[in-house]
């Protein structure tokens, strides 16, 4: 540690040498370790605001809560409407972080909040990510798999104007495949983006509100 | 937009080390922050500035190098800093990373990411007796 005097106004300049980042990949390990620990297989749902990620959720849940202690935490700015929506699907237990002005969730938060679950009975955990395509990209939770969901209605070029989402994520849903052509998007042209950003990477195309592609979705996460 | 929780974290990490210190005004931070975390520099030291403000140390300044993106290309191999796909415009998105050589999209972050608190300056009793 160097210490030395640098002006004669009486200060010291102190060497901090912290990485901040190298910060978040730490708290990302601890949860890592605390999933590992406890059985939890968790995943990181992120996608705009009105994406989907709820109604994925819970249709995920309700397919496997008969063989699963399935928890979900969601994250929000500042309702508790997205995990109303959950309950009653067979979660076993959903926590709502209210995030505050947070624009995405951080590992810290989600460590926070796995203290809040059961001791035992849970095995898979969906953390519902503030509704947001650039912000929570850059910061890791420590999850087994991160799924993107975009939809149709979002337009056709959301893919590549976000690319730091699609790069950090380990599989994409793109939702709300019904309504495409009542917003006249044609579905090819994100789904080539992705394969320009992440040439292999497997994408779902899904209706969440019918159901329609959720058991893909889970064969692609190994849950089904 | 994320500015406020990463200067909540910088601000954390000099305070902690002022404190350790015996504590004191800190007068200068002096920061290293990746191109690659797409931080907004006058957001993040609006932020820094207000949280410093509260604990009694109005006028910070600070000093922010710049570190380039660096991205290793899937497609070629090629390393270095990253460069736009063709027909786009660095705007306030997000731009989309392209390799230099090859033009791929399919590109590693290699480099960029780091956000470092480097040093404070603080104002000691001890020195000014």
């Amino acid at each position: 540690m160097r210490l030395f005097e640098t002006t004669e106004k009486g200060s010291v300049e102190i060497q901090i040498d912290e990485d901040i980042q190298a910060k978040q990949e730490e708290l990302a390990e601890r949860n890592r370790q605390v999933f590992r620990e406890r059985g939890i297989r968790a995943f990181d749902i992120t996608g705009s605001v009105g994406a989907g990620k709820t109604s994925l959720i819970a249709e995920m849940v309700q397919r496997l809560s008969a063989n699963h202690g399935v928890a979900v935490i969601a994250g929000d700015v500042a309702t508790t409407r997205d995990a109303e929506r959950v309950v009653g699907r067979g979660a076993r237990k959903v926590l709502q972080i209210n995030t505050g002005g947070m624009c995405h969730l951080d590992a810290a938060l989600v460590h926070r909040a796995v203290g809040q679950l059961p001791e035992s009975g849970i095995d898979v955990l969906f953390i519902e990510n503030v509704g947001n395509l650039i912000c929570p990209s850059y910061f890791s939770l420590g999850v087994e798999a991160r799924v993107a969901v975009v939809s149709a209605s979002e337009g056709a070029h959301v893919i590549e104007k976000h690319p730091a989402m699609f790069q950090s994520a380990d599989l994409v849903v793109v939702n709300k495949v019904d309504i495409a052509e009542a917003v006249n998007v044609d579905l090819s042209q994100p789904l080539a983006d992705l394969e320009a950003i992440r040439p292999g990477i497997t994408a779902v195309r899904t209706n969440c509100l019918a159901g329609e592609g959720i058991d893909e979705v889970l064969r692609a996460l190994n849950l089904g | 937009m994320h500015e406020y929780s990463i200067a909540f974290q910088i601000w954390q990490s000099v305070r902690k080390a002022a404190g350790e210190r015996g504590g004191g005004r800190v007068l200068s931070v002096s920061l290293e922050i990746g191109a690659l975390n797409l931080l907004e520099d006058e957001q993040l030291s609006f932020w820094i500035r207000a949280l410093a403000e509260r604990d009694g140390s109005a006028d910070v300044q600070l000093n922010i190098a710049h570190l380039s993106g660096r991205i290793e290309c899937a497609a070629c191999g090629a390393r270095g800093e990253p460069g736009l796909p063709a027909g786009v415009v660095d705007h306030f998105v997000p731009p989309p990373l392209a390799c230099r050589v090859c033009g791929s999209r399919d590109v590693r972050i290699a480099g960029g990411r780091e956000l470092r608190v480097v040093s404070a300056e603080i104002q000691t009793e001890q020195s000014n007796g």
